[in-house]
Parts: structure tokens; C-alpha cells; sequence
């Protein structure tokens, strides 16, 4: 890939972000307040997190379609373990179940993908549906506050800023650093990108999945805190996250076939997509179209981002019928 | 060269090394061993087990049975990483390169993490890796746009990074042209002289001979002994390796038998790379295509086949052949066996009997539901008269060795009854020298039959063996006619050779 390329989901989501605050600016005043901004950026954090995570199992070649579930469960667990009225300690305490139940959820998706080799999104379908039926168990309806002390420190910030924010901001470009600059985000995108010859070459690639998996749920599992900080309560019935943060990581410029993304670019998209949703009320417009726009947005990307290769394919069909191949290298097999 | 002595060391030992996959027994009790500053070549046909070996000692797959041991470290947990931390290195057949990371990060991932450089310095390092083994590629390439040759040399060099006590090169020299297979056995001659174990994997026998001090047969995933190369002939080894003597490689032509009635009659064809050809192929005539590579002979098999549009006119029977498309061409009696068998002829997924029937299924399926007893006896008795080997006829294709997978291909006109004209294009690449005389057997029963066949090869000598007459392409076009006492394996060099140098004075 060449670097114009790679930077290419990055460019366009800025620039979207850009042109829809500023149209958004504009036309409504309302838009450009601290308190919007602040509210828009607190809204990006549980996306944002979960799709960070979920680029990492798209970057080892998998999906993890159980992370809304996760997210949910955990929201549903804090409103036991982050009650009202309770010490900061075992405020502390509910905290690591929460964090616990997320990292129990990687393993055990981790262990159904590496070690009995199912294929990741038939896997965590399965975590998906028993993690579903364990919410509704403990919580059938909204129930059941979270603590407003813990809630407050979540979403303190620095004039309209979050720290949370700025945090995984810090994250996101950390994250792509390694990514791209280090030994060991070398070895995850080749594992991505080719799994036999990785393991021919002696990498651990079964250790790899494993902990891009752990990883991914673990990001749900904070992300869990976020959404607990929105809705307040322990609600059951949290958003559409699982496809949410597989959109976010693809329009960042995560490959689905492995091996291609960018943390920052997810974030990026995450906060885009967040944007669309805060402003279409503003125009008084139904959420409805920002579901569809976002479903066309996808597309167009892809299109986009693989308009040299889609280019190449209708030239060759327009060429003949199953002109020879010109590269010789993947008939010699 | 002189061979090794007991006093040099050991650096890959297997003892008694037996692999199952299945049904199918891919090593039984095999022993071999490796010394230091020794070319030991492993030579049989495809299936013979010889990648089995390699992937055992590689630690890529786990032994049934038996011990490994390299630089003197018993294997314990086996996996690649652990083969390569006690020394071994090895050049893939199908290569280990990662096609979307660049050349750079590729030499980057081949050697172990405490020899590689930071990060940062990664194309600066990679750089004077290339220089330090006389290799020219651009450092920041990707391995995809890297030719053939490129990827096979990279592939070498990568295996050689980690400065290995034993070196396993696994067809080393598929892609490599004369130049480069000199350059290849330098490399490995002075890697060996320092001290280097070679084990040296090859279909090429007179390359093997040129090469080896040492040289261990296996057969039917049996060793069958392990020789001086010195004391070693061509014959003798192929005799070792088929279990039958060399000169039966060729059925026996029936010259003059058959009518000479003009079956497929070309004139005036022309396509992208090759044209105007003018060319009669007879009634049970098979009609060698020869020339350097890439001067249009495949483009023009494939336009008789209907897969690339040609204009100018082609007539088989006395009919104008409607070659439109491949369809049309199979229904006019024209037969393409693609080159990419696997790719192209096959599907790679799907049982030996799916590929078998899949183009007379009608036939079997009478209201539309096959019957499946008549399949069986169809398939049966094909695998019988090719002699397919496989563990079941529910195998998948791409399971098989490429012998076996040409041979499944080849059924299909045996199956079909209307083929009048059969293209092979590379009918035996990759196709071990029991099954080569098989498929030629194949080729020249149905030429007998009245079957015009065009066989495009490489091998000249397999054109000079099989074929009753030659053509030989040069830019497209037909430069020379070889045949009657004529034909012969030199003569057929020498026409491609003075192609050639008509193209370089053009």
C-alpha cells in the first residue's frame, strides 16, 4: 500500500468531520455551544473504545460480533457492583468485576477462535446470545442506578473536553505507532495479512489472535463503563454497537481480509459517526436517516478505498472473458 | 568435493520418522541425516514424501513417530520458531513471504528478534542484507511486485539470514532460469564450504547430481537408500525412484497408421500476443508447441479455446469452429487442459468423483437425480484405466499430488465421447516421472483414437519424445517445423534458440 493510500481514510473522515460541523455550525447555532460539543465527544467515548477494540480483531482477520452484548452485560453488572451510596473502595472493587466479566468473555472467545479453531463470527455469535440471556436474567427492565460520584469522575473534564477523551486520543496515536513503527506491530499485521507464511517464518500467531481477541473485549469492557455513564441505569437494552464499531474500524481503514487498519482513523470514523447522530436533531430530522446515511457512507468508503484494484478488475472484464492472467504467481500453485 | 567424513558433525538427524495423514501412510520408519559442509540431496517423485520430511524437520508438522534432532538439540515442543533457534533454515516451495509487506519488512520478520535491528533502521539493515548475497531488489517494494525469480531468490536469502547450522531448500530452483539456478548454486556452495548442512529438495536431477555429495531416494514415503552422488547417474536414479528403467518413458508412436485427414485447420489467426498462424493438425496427430516462454503460445491454445477472442478463422471437421466462447468450443469438440490446473481445470474443494463427472452429469442423472451407482462405476473405471492414486475417489482434488490432479482432468475427455481436439497446455508441469508416462499414455490413446491433440511444453525433451511433429513460436508466430527423423530434443533447442536471436536483432 502505498502511503497515500494508507492515509486516505484518514484525510476523508477529517474532512467529513470538518464539512458537517461547519454546515452544522452554520445553519444552527445550537451546534457550536461548549455544552454540545462537550455532550458530543462524551456521546463519541463508548464507540470509540469498543471500535478501537474491534480493530484489533479485524487486524489479526476476524470479527467480534459479541462486543455490544459485552457491553451491555456490563452495564447491567455495574448497576450491581457501582450502587449509589457506596465508598470509593468498593466503587473500586465493582470496577474490576466489571473490567473481570470483559476479560473472562476474551478469553473464552479467544479460546473458541485459537484453540478449537471456529471461525470468530460464528464464535462470538454464540458469546453474543448466551451474554444477551445473561443480561436479561439479572436485569429483565431498567434497574438499579449507578453510582453519580462515579459517573461524574468518568466524565470530568477540562472545559469541555473530557480527560476520557484526550485519554484515548493518546491512545488511538499511541496504539498506531506501535502499529506501524515497532517490531511487534510489524508481527501483528503479518499475521493479519498471512497466517501460514507468518507461522512458517516462526511467529507466535496462535499468541497473537489470542490476545487481539482479549484485547478487543477488554476495550468493550471500558467502553461498558461509558455507555453505564449515559443511560445511567442498568439498562438491558444498550445500542447497536457490534455493527457500529465494525462500520467505524472499516471506514477508519481496517481491511476485512486482515492485516490493514488504523487505530486513529477509527477513532476518527467513531467520532463522525457520533456527529451525524447529534446533529440530524438538530435539523429536527428522525434518527432514522442517520442509520441510513451511515449504511451508504460504508459502502461509498469501501468503494472508495479499493477503487484502484475495483478499477483493474472491470478493465479485465471488459477485456474478454477471463483474459490469462498476468500474474503469473498465483497460477503456479 | 570431497565427501564429508564421520568426523564432521551431525546438524540434522531424523531417526525412524513415520506420518499419517489419514489413510494415506506419507512416511513409514524414515532415517536421514545432514553433516556440516555437506550437500545432501532428497530426491522422488510428488507424494513421495519428501515435503512431509522437510515440514517434520522443519517443525511444521508433528511426527507420528520416530526423533529429530538439528545442531544436536533433541526436538521438544516442535514448532518453526523452536527448529529455528536451534539452526535450522528453510527456503519454502510455496515460499513464506507476507505479499502485502515490503521486501524490507520481510527480511525483517525471517530472522530471530534478538538479531534484528531497531525498528528505524530496518531498510538501512535490509539493504546491506541484500548486498551482503549479491541480491538487487528495491528494499521498499512490495514481495507482490516482485517477479518470480525475484520472490524465489528473496525466498533463499530470507532462509539463509539467520545464519543457519542447516539449510533446507525445498525446490529452490522451480522459477529460476540457467543464470539464476548458477547464481543460486553458489550461494549455496559457499554457505556449504563455510560449514553449512544443505539439504537440497529438487525435481531436477541433473541439477541434484551437479550439486549433491549426497543423495537419499524415497518412494512411496519409504527411503530407498542413501548414495554418493558421485557414484550415481540420472538413470539409476530414476530407477530408484519409479522402480522401472528410464527408457520406457515414452508410449511407442504408431507412425503412418493413421489417415491423414486434416481435423483442425487454422488460417489466419490473430490475437493479442501471437498471429498470423496458419496450421493443420491431423487426425490422431499430436503436434508439439514449442518456443521461449511468453511468445504467444499460450494465448493462441487459449483463443482456439475460446477463452481469449481472436480474429481470422479456425475450422475443425470441415466446420467453422465457433470459438466464442469456452462453452462453444466444448461443444464443437475442443478440449483446453489448462496449464493452472487448479486454478483453471479443477475444483480444488471437491471430491476426485465430482471433478470426474462434472461435465457428463446428464448422463448419469437421468430425470435429473443422479445415480449414484453409475457414477461410481464411471469414476471407478477411470481411476482404474488412469491410474489415479489416491486414499478414497471422496478425496479432495487439491489433496492429491499434481500428477494425480492432471490426471483428473484428463478424464474428462475420456468421459466425454465427442472431443475431437484436446489442447495440454504444460501436461505434466509439476508432474512426477512415474505419472509423466501415464498421462503420455492417456495422451496417445485418445490420439489414437482419432483425437487431434496440440501439446504446449517447455521440456523439449518431452516434445521430442511424445509428439509426431513440432511447431516452435517466435513473437507470435510459427518460425520452424521439426519432424520425422528430425525430431529430437537438440534440433528443437537449437530452432528456439534461433528464434530467440531473430527476436533480439528485430
Amino acid at each position: 500500500m502505498s502511503i497515500s493510500r494508507a492515509w486516505l481514510p484518514l484525510a476523508l473522515m477529517t474532512t467529513l468531520i470538518v464539512a458537517l460541523g461547519a454546515y452544522a455550525a452554520m445553519r444552527q447555532d445550537a451546534f457550536l455551544t461548549t455544552y454540545n460539543l462537550g455532550n458530543l465527544l462524551l456521546s463519541t467515548m463508548p464507540l470509540a473504545l469498543v471500535a478501537i477494540g474491534q480493530t484489533n480483531a479485524l487486524l489479526v482477520g476476524g470479527f467480534d460480533v459479541s462486543v455490544a452484548a459485552l457491553m451491555t452485560m456490563c452495564v447491567v453488572v455495574a448497576s450491581f457492583t457501582l450502587q449509589p451510596d457506596k465508598s470509593w473502595d468498593v466503587l473500586l472493587v465493582g470496577a474490576l468485576a466489571v473490567v473481570g466479566v470483559g476479560l473472562a468473555t476474551g478469553v473464552f472467545n479467544a479460546t473458541l477462535i485459537r484453540v478449537l479453531k471456529l471461525p470468530s463470527i460464528i464464535a462470538t455469535l454464540g458469546t453474543l446470545s448466551i451474554l444477551e440471556g445473561a443480561a436479561l436474567l439479572l436485569r429483565d427492565h431498567p434497574e438499579g442506578f449507578i453510582n453519580p460520584n462515579a459517573i461524574e469522575a468518568l466524565n470530568a473534564g477540562v472545559s469541555f473536553v473530557p480527560y476520557a477523551f484526550i485519554g484515548v486520543v493518546v491512545l488511538a496515536v499511541l496504539a498506531d505507532i506501535w502499529l506501524y513503527r515497532t517490531r511487534t506491530g510489524l508481527a501483528l499485521r503479518a499475521v493479519g495479512l498471512d497466517d501460514s507464511s507468518s507461522r512458517r517464518l516462526g511467529m507466535a500467531t496462535g499468541r497473537t489472535v489470542f490476545l487481539a481477541f482479549v484485547i478487543c473485549s477488554l476495550m468493550a469492557a471500558v467502553a461498558g463503563f461509558y455507555s453505564a455513564a449515559q443511560v445511567q441505569i442498568g439498562s438491558p437494552i444498550i445500542g447497536n454497537y457490534a455493527l457500529e464499531s465494525i462500520a467505524a474500524a472499516v471506514l477508519g481503514g481496517a481491511s476485512l481480509a486482515g492485516g490493514k487498519g488504523s487505530f486513529v482513523g477509527t477513532l476518527l470514523a467513531a467520532l463522525f459517526l457520533t456527529e451525524i447522530s447529534n446533529v440530524l436533531p438538530l435539523f429536527q430530522q428522525p434518527t432514522e436517516y442517520a442509520q441510513m446515511t451511515i449504511g451508504v457512507l460504508i459502502l461509498l468508503a469501501l468503494v472508495l478505498y479499493q477503487a484502484p484494484e475495483l478499477l483493474a478488475r472491470l478493465r479485465t472484464s471488459w477485456g474478454g472473458v477471463g483474459r490469462l492472467r498476468t500474474r503469473q504467481g498465483e497460477a503456479a500453485g | 568435493m570431497s565427501i564429508p567424513g564421520p568426523e564432521r558433525p551431525v546438524v540434522l538427524a531424523l531417526g525412524g520418522v513415520s506420518k499419517a495423514f489419514g489413510a494415506v501412510q506419507a512416511l513409514r520408519d524414515v532415517s536421514f541425516d545432514c553433516r556440516a559442509g555437506e550437500v545432501h540431496a532428497l530426491v522422488g517423485e510428488n507424494g513421495s514424501g519428501k515435503s512431509t520430511l522437510l515440514g517434520i524437520a522443519s517443525g511444521f508438522l508433528a511426527p507420528d513417530g520416530g526423533a529429530v534432532e538439528i545442531g544436536g538439540h533433541r526436538r521438544r515442543r516442535g514448532s518453526p520458531a523452536e527448529a529455528r533457534r536451534f539452526g535450522l533454515g528453510i527456503a519454502y516451495q510455496a515460499y513464506s513471504h507476507v505479499l502485502d509487506l515490503s521486501v524490507g519488512e520481510n527480511l525483517y520478520l525471517a530472522v530471530p528478534q534478538e538479531e534484528q535491528p531497531r525498528f528505524g533502521r530496518m531498510e538501512e539493515w535490509a539493504s546491506a542484507r541484500l548486498e551482503e548475497f549479491k541480491l538487487e531488489l528495491p528494499v521498499s517494494a512490495r514481495v507482490r511486485a516482485l517477479s518470480l525469480v525475484q520472490r524465489q531468490l528473496l525466498e533463499v536469502v530470507k532462509a539463509l539470514l539467520a545464519k543457519p547450522k542447516v539449510l533446507l531448500l525445498d525446490e529452490p530452483t522451480t522459477a529460476l532460469g540457467p543464470k539464476e539456478v548458477e547464481q543460486l548454486h553458489e550461494l549455496v556452495l559457499q554457505r556449504s564450504r563455510a560449514g553449512v548442512g544443505i539439504v537440497y529438495v529438487s525435481h531436477r536431477l541433473p541439477e541434484v547430481l551437479g550439486i549433491a555429495d549426497r543423495v537419499t531416494v524415497l518412494r512411496d514415503g519409504v527411503g530407498q537408500g542413501t548414495f554418493d552422488a558421485a557414484g550415481m547417474s540420472e538413470e539409476s536414479l530414476v530407477a530408484l525412484m519409479i522402480g522401472r528403467p528410464l527408457q520406457h518413458a515414452f508410449p511407442e508412436r504408431n507412425g503412418g497408421a493413421r489417415p491423414s485427414d486434416v481435423l483442425l485447420a487454422v488460417s489466419g489467426l490473430r490475437g493479442e500476443r501471437f498471429g498470423p498462424i496458419d496450421l493443420v493438425v491431423k487426425k490422431g496427430e499430436i503436434l508439439g508447441l514449442a518456443g521461449a516462454e511468453g511468445n504467444g503460445q499460450v494465448q493462441f491454445l487459449r483463443a482456439l479455446a475460446g477463452v481469449e477472442r481472436p480474429t481470422g478463422t479456425a475450422s475443425c471437421n470441415g466446420k467453422e469452429l465457433d470459438n466464442k466462447s469456452p462453452l462453444a468450443a466444448l461443444r464443437a469438440g475442443v478440449v483446453l487442459l489448462s496449464g493452472d490446473r487448479t486454478g483453471e481445470s479443477l475444483f480444488p474443494v471437491l471430491s476426485v468423483r465430482a471433478n470426474t463427472t462434472v461435465q457428463v452429469l446428464r448422463r448419469l442423472a437421468p430425470w435429473g437425480f443422479l445415480r449414484r451407482g453409475r457414477e461410481r462405476r464411471t469414476v471407478t473405471e477411470m481411476v482404474r484405466r488412469l491410474r489415479i492414486r489416491m486414499a478414497s475417489v471422496e478425496q479432495p482434488v487439491q489433496s492429491l499430488s499434481g500428477g494425480n490432479q492432471q490426471k483428473v482432468s484428463l478424464t474428462r475427455p475420456f468421459l466425454r465421447g465427442d472431443v475431437r481436439v484436446i489442447l495440454a497446455e504444460e501436461p505434466t508441469q509439476g508432474v512426477d516421472v512415474g505419472a509423466r508416462f501415464d498421462i503420455y499414455e492417456a495422451l496417445r490413446a485418445k490420439a489414437d483414437e482419432g483425437v487431434a491433440i496440440i501439446v504446449k511444453s517447455s521440456d523439449p525433451l518431452e516434445l521430442a519424445g511424445l509428439c509426431d511433429r513440432v511447431v516452435v513460436m517466435s513473437r507470435g508466430t510459427i518460425v520452424d517445423e521439426i519432424q520425422g527423423a528430425d525430431l529430437g530434443e537438440r534440433r528443437i533447442v537449437e530452432a528456439i534458440v534461433g528464434g530467440r536471436v531473430m527476436q533480439g536483432t528485430a
